[in-house]
């Protein structure tokens, strides 16, 4: 089944992905008409910086077995088995806050949101967007990211590549300074953001 | 094969679901001292509090589950496999688990079998409590630990004149450090929670009627209360195994698998005594996902599916008005230990964060507002690990995975 996979070499932090996520997750459904929503529509994945600058775009796992889910005091997030998807019922969330604590990857937000509790905060976090895949259509993130760090594929083919990839390198064939070649330019770009800020250091 | 639960609390329960997930056709028997069927207990705070309906804390069961409620063993007999209860059962197993749990501890005080005076660990304590609340105006809360704590913020967000009885010179004082221990008890007392330092009950009067009416407490004051609460920890319900083979300290002793030194006689829960990951000792952690954790742990193991427990840590998550808290592992280590501590906070944000260090090991954290990254903080002291950025980059908010590792997956 595909999956929504994270590239994070190839992360430049643009951030659209969060402006498509709170989009897709808005009452309208489309970016112009959902910034002037109420509540306003937040995104599920957030894109955060590493320590020189590294964009990395932070999504629910979907672990399993799930950490939140066996945390969840009213037993509100399950899985649902067809998608792969752990999922939150906000209609028996308490808004308790024991997933954030149980969450290794600190992806869970606590607010309303108009898509699942207009009037009351409850837990939210990423839903594979489900409710596009069941119209025949891609996560909102993967379809909106331009520099290919959120794909959406077969975790098998993602994990091959990455495989060759490693064992290309490790096994010498590729010279030192194309290392990376599998994200051209990406590389570039990380080594200048780190450079600069080392020397501000 | 036949597998036999004691106790029918959240560790109980994930074992059941674990043990079903893994063998449809296994016999499973929950014993249980209460009249309900598995509930949430934590949310019994919620519950006094008036935030959610009795029903909301239903778990329910797995398919094919037989609970026995109302009884309780008396005696485990490993040798011949069998359990003797209360009631004059005698059961027999393939597989045991005792997830008996934890019972509150008494106070010394006279008279604290009057009427109002409550522990409060099960659903049907709260409902009394519940069912008094319409006579009662003000609320005495003797301790200031988790329970003590809930306790009394149901008791004020339900309207009543609440009183605390502290050791500490603020609440929550296992599981904060003096900076959050403050904020905590100035937004208590902020919002009418009346706290008193380094007294305790002696004695309660009671108003004719078998209620209590006031406290007399050990320095000779005296307090009106309509109904009171006892706070003052908990114990691992062990006394049964007495002569059974099962090693108990504290809590039961288990193996990483949850085993007890008993042959197939397994132990998860409150009742539980694992190894701490941040204190580096055995250690019995009583809170409920690590309950909830230990129970799968022990029901995949009984079911033969080999399954290991690394280790528990101390955790919780409150919320208080508006404001939120997070503890995880040591956050008040012994002093001149050789422990670092870093720590920072924005009182205009009303935020607050502190971090302890052993070597470059993080081993505790407290967080007060903005607490959506604290379960990445708790994933490090669980892992163990060297920290793999500088110790102050940790104190932002906003704590991010790729702060943390390169290439983070």
């Amino acid at each position: 089944m595909r999956q929504v996979v994270v590239h994070p070499e190839r992360c430049v932090g643009c951030m659209q992905c969060m402006a498509a996520c709170a989009a897709a997750h808005s009452q309208s459904g489309f970016l112009a008409a959902a910034i002037r929503e109420n509540p306003l529509p937040a995104p599920r994945v957030h894109v955060g910086s590493g320590r020189y600058g590294e964009g990395f775009p932070n999504r629910c796992r979907h672990c399993d077995p799930a950490p939140c889910m066996t945390a969840c005091l009213p037993g509100a997030i399950y899985r649902d088995r067809i998608l792969n998807t752990v999922l939150i019922d906000p209609s028996r969330c308490i808004n308790c806050a024991s997933c954030a604590m149980a969450c290794p990857f600190g992806v869970i937000r606590y607010h309303r949101d108009p898509w699942v509790s207009p009037n009351r905060a409850v837990a939210v976090k990423c839903d594979n967007c489900v409710h596009r895949q069941t119209q025949g259509l891609i996560p909102a993130c993967a379809e909106v990211c331009k520099s290919g760090a959120l794909t959406f594929e077969e975790p098998e083919g993602a994990m091959k590549r990455r495989t060759d990839e490693m064992a290309r390198r490790t096994a010498g064939y590729v010279e030192q300074e194309r290392i990376g070649e599998e994200a051209p330019g990406f590389m570039l770009l990380r080594q200048l953001k780190k450079r600069a800020i080392q020397l501000t250091e | 094969m036949r597998h036999l639960i004691l106790g029918s609390g959240i560790a109980g329960l994930q074992a059941a679901r674990a043990i079903r997930s893994t063998q449809p056709e296994a016999q499973i028997t929950m014993l249980g001292r209460e009249a309900e069927p598995p509930y949430a207990r934590p949310m019994i705070s919620q519950l006094l509090e008036g935030a959610v309906e009795p029903i909301h804390l239903d778990l329910g069961l797995p398919p094919d589950v037989r609970l026995i409620s109302e009884d309780e063993a008396v005696s485990v007999h490993a040798a011949e496999r069998t359990v003797a209860t209360l009631q004059g059962r005698r059961l027999a197993y393939d597989r045991l688990l005792v997830a008996t749990g934890a019972d509150p501890r008494g106070i010394r005080a006279e008279n604290t079998d009057l009427e109002n005076i409550h522990f409060m660990r099960t659903k049907a304590q709260v409902r009394e409590m519940l069912r008094a609340l319409p006579q009662s105006r003000r609320a005495l809360v003797l301790g200031g630990g988790l329970v003590g704590f809930k306790a009394a913020y149901g008791f004020l967000r339900q309207g009543l004149d609440v009183t605390m009885l502290i050791r500490s010179e603020y609440p929550l004082s296992q599981q904060v450090d003096p900076t959050a221990g403050k904020l905590v008890r100035d937004k208590l007392e902020e919002n009418g929670l009346g706290v008193l330092v380094g007294k305790d009950v002696a004695r309660f009067e009671e108003d004719g009627a078998g209620r209590v009416w006031r406290a007399q407490l050990t320095d000779g004051s005296v307090l009106d209360c309509d109904v009171a609460v006892i706070g003052k920890g908990v114990l691992p319900v062990t006394g049964f195994l007495e002569g059974s083979g099962v090693d108990v300290d504290l809590g039961i002793l288990v193996d990483e698998q949850m085993r007890t030194s008993a042959r197939d006689v397994f132990a998860a829960g409150d009742v539980a005594e694992h190894f701490d990951l941040a204190r580096d000792e055995r250690w019995v952690n009583a809170i409920w996902p690590e309950a909830a954790d230990q129970g799968r742990i022990a029901g995949l193991n009984m079911a033969g599916v080999p399954a290991r427990y690394p280790g528990s840590l101390s955790r919780n998550t409150i919320r208080i008005f508006d404001m939120d808290l997070t503890t995880c592992g040591l956050v008040n280590p012994p002093e001149d230990a050789g422990f670092e501590t870093v720590q920072d906070g924005d009182a205009k944000k009303g935020t607050f964060r502190r971090l302890v260090f052993s070597g470059d090991r993080l081993v505790g954290a407290a967080c007060v507002n903005r607490i959506e990254q604290a379960g990445v903080l708790r994933a490090l002291i669980a892992g163990r690990a060297p920290v793999p950025c500088p110790k102050k980059d940790l104190l932002r908010e906003d704590v991010h995975p790729a702060g943390l590792f390169p290439f983070f997956p």
